[in-house]
């Protein structure tokens, strides 16, 4: 492994960094979020390496890296929603999903046949791509469920001697300011979406309002979420709180969440018997998926016999249908992800408000 | 023959019941629907709580309407599962507390064959005069129509079960009592529904009837449920959801569920090959002129399930049956619960299962006995 400061010469810096990428290495490199680790995204054997360095993915994305919107058209379908959000924002810390012209290895495209792309806002980063005139994966370079790295030794206090062994080069500019990870925008639905943080740092916990038209783009919202929330189902289990009136897509979003997880049974609505369960297994994450409804329940004895908060751990999703009927009743850990979807009816469309908290 | 005393609390109702082979020597349930009510349509139904505490009294009440003593019981029958797990739970630790207590063997039972089987059941007081009753001419077709399932299930043997559909969101119950609860009609609406039904009009109200355009006997009822959603809130904003309406609106949903379960059945009695699950192509449809439908290998329909109890879908069925028997030759019976109470969640049908499994011998082990909330038939 060679490690170069950010002070050495720029030319040999750009140099080294194309070779290695042109020899299916492994590069760390700053940008203006956290360190990232890039790798050739249309090789095979390059993706290999990556992904044994990363670890265990549990079917996560890769996203790439390119120098603009034109480059991006090459590995992308870049529709009308997606250009404006490039002319908007882009170079900067965001990652733009679009669906994937299959140029890259399969690996770094999702399961959805999409792919995120990202404009680094960081000159040094961009020539090189633009020199190695091939994109390269743009994902963070801890390995994965570690640390962000916000520095080299971050990095490598955090991974093995074999891991270590992965890395060819590491272009190294010290501490990086505590930004965070860039936002993913997901432009292939009808409304974009939000998949990592949020669009205005400061309103967490603003509803952030989606359209759908049709039950298939609702099954969809539900698998994105699924996808985005992976690392929190990982460590302490997911809540989909679902409200709205009958007949809205409260089940479909349920049924979507399932088809996320591989579960090949039929979900049906559980209101007559309150919960269903199934037990899932996705790449190599097992748990069980409890699907809820409280239209019946409105009093705490009916609430403590569904034992809720025993459900609620790692590796375990919970979609509860009307739950407003019971939310006054139930106590949660603040470690808990509740992701709440107040569904509506307008003009044909359904309106979906989402808020984490 | 064998005496089962068995239990079921799948979940809101508890129930025991006392069974000699199909013949039903007591049912109760500890029915919480009054409770329900109580509450105006918002109903605490307090499940476990009430499970616990209606148990035992459930079991004596059984043991005494049979009026058998604990020495006659051959086994101890109990609902596994599908259901609500702390609800199944009170269940099955009340089952293995009274095997180990009379040392009695141990039967578990699917809820789901217990519906399925329902109309096999005799009754007691008359069974003697109706012995021709007890022949079962299978296969059958088990139709499952509840709150909580909506199923078709082909039985080539009795114990041996092929779904050949069932829905794929809703249950027709559940739809029945969703937007009966719209219509302000409480909890479950669906007994209510039928009787407004009978006042209204059916073809006021066109609801959507779903699923008709897939190749397969699955069944449907949220797209209804929605479609009924958006006609009660414009009805209600442009205040016109009187009495009339109302009984309009009943008499139309029910005659779209009922139409989507018909329609399939249909399906089901024309497919070329049942046992294959082979859906009837639409052309071949169009080609049945009277005398030319195929014979299907069913020769009875066993309706059961809550909804099993409305008089117009055994009336639709019927009308269905009379119609194919036209096109084929093919004479199918058409074989319902002798009571109200069997049709809903009971023990009986699980001590009729039970009896069954008894002959086979098909025990459990004690040990081994657990809860399946989502068992499937």
């Amino acid at each position: 492994m060679q490690i170069l400061k950010l002070n050495s010469n720029r030319e040999e810096i750009i140099k080294a960094a194309v070779a290695c990428l042109k020899n299916d290495g492994l590069l760390i490199y700053p940008t203006e979020t956290v360190y990232g680790i890039g790798a050739n995204a249309c090789s095979h054997k390059a993706i290999d390496k990556l992904l044994k360095y990363k670890g265990r993915r549990q079917g996560k994305p890769l996203s790439i890296a390119v120098t603009d919107q034109k480059m991006a058209e090459r590995y992308v379908e870049i529709n009308q929603q997606a250009a404006k959000f490039y002319k908007n924002f882009l170079p900067g810390p965001f990652t733009v999903i679009s669906k994937s012209k299959n140029l890259v290895d399969s690996r770094v495209n999702s399961e959805f046949g999409t792919l995120g792309i990202r404009i680094p806002d960081y000159p040094l980063i961009v020539e090189i791509i633009k020199t190695f005139n091939q994109a390269i994966t743009s994902t963070s370079a801890n390995a994965s469920g570690q640390k962000r790295p916000y520095k080299i030794q971050d990095i490598f206090e955090h991974c093995s001697t074999k891991q270590k062994a992965l890395i060819d080069l590491v272009i190294d500019a010290g501490e990086l300011p505590k930004n965070e990870p860039s936002v993913v925008i997901d432009t292939t639905l009808s409304t974009p979406i939000a998949l990592r943080g949020s669009l205005d740092q400061n309103h967490h916990h603003t509803g952030q309002i989606l359209w759908s038209k049709s039950a298939n783009e609702t099954s969809a919202l539900a698998s994105r979420l699924m996808l985005n929330h992976l690392n929190q189902l990982q460590k302490n289990g997911l809540i989909f709180a679902l409200n709205g009136p009958l007949g809205i897509g409260k089940t479909v979003f349920a049924k979507g969440v399932a088809k996320f997880l591989g579960i090949q049974e039929i979900i049906n609505s559980p209101s007559y018997s309150y919960m269903n369960e199934y037990a899932y297994q996705r790449a190599q994450t097992k748990g069980t998926f409890y699907h809820l409804d409280a239209w019946k329940i409105d009093s705490q004895s009916e609430v403590e016999l569904l034992n809720i908060q025993q459900l609620i751990k790692k590796n375990n999703v919970l979609v509860i249908e009307w739950f407003q009927q019971i939310e006054q009743y139930l106590t949660l850990e603040q470690k808990t992800t509740l992701i709440t979807l107040d569904f509506a009816e307008s003009k044909q469309k359904r309106k979906i408000v989402i808020s984490e908290s | 023959m064998s005496k089962i005393l068995a239990i079921d609390t799948s979940c809101d109702d508890t129930s025991a019941a006392v069974t000699d082979g199909l013949v039903v020597l007591s049912n109760i349930v500890a029915s919480q629907n009054q409770i329900h009510e109580k509450f105006g349509g918002v109903f605490p139904t307090l499940a476990k709580q009430a499970h616990q505490e209606n148990i035992e009294p459930t079991i004596n009440l059984a043991m005494q309407v049979a009026q058998l003593d604990w020495s006659l019981i051959n086994a101890i029958a109990v609902t596994v599962g599908p259901g609500l797990a702390p609800a199944l739970e009170v269940g099955i630790t009340q089952a293995k507390k009274l095997a180990i207590q009379y040392n009695k063997k141990i039967i578990a039972v699917n809820h789901l064959e217990g519906h399925a089987l329902s109309p096999l059941a005799l009754n007691h007081s008359r069974k003697r005069g109706k012995q021709a009753d007890t022949k079962v001419n299978l296969p059958s077709l088990a139709v499952v129509i509840s709150g909580g399932h909506s199923e078709f299930i082909l039985v080539q043997q009795l114990g041996q079960y092929q779904k050949l559909g069932q829905t794929i969101d809703d249950a027709a119950g559940e739809c029945l009592d969703k937007v009966g609860r719209l219509l302000n009609l409480g909890y479950p609406a669906g007994p209510l529904v039928e009787k407004f039904a009978k006042k209204g009009q059916a073809s006021k109200f066109s609801l959507p009837k779903a699923m008709t355009m897939q190749d397969n006997f699955n069944l449907s009822f949220s797209g209804l449920k929605t479609a009924a959603r958006n006609l009660i809130t414009d009805l209600e904003k442009q205040n016109k959801l009187d009495q009339q309406t109302t009984y309009d609106l009943a008499a139309s949903l029910q005659e779209a569920v009922f139409g989507q379960i018909i329609y399939k059945l249909k399906r089901i009695l024309l497919s070329p090959n049942l046992v294959a699950g082979t859906y009837p192509k639409r052309d071949f449809l169009d080609q049945i002129k009277n005398g030319q439908a195929p014979k299907t290998l069913i020769n009875e329909i066993w309706l059961g399930g809550g909804v099993a109890a409305n008089i117009n879908l055994r009336r639709k069925i019927r009308q269905l049956l009379e119609k194919y028997q036209e096109q084929s030759g093919k004479k199918i019976q058409l074989k319902v619960p002798y009571s109200k109470k069997l049709c809903s969640d009971n023990a009986a049908m699980i001590g009729l299962v039970a009896g069954l499994k008894y002959s086979r011998n098909e025990f459990a082990k004690l040990d081994e006995l657990d809860r399946k909330p989502n068992l499937t038939i």
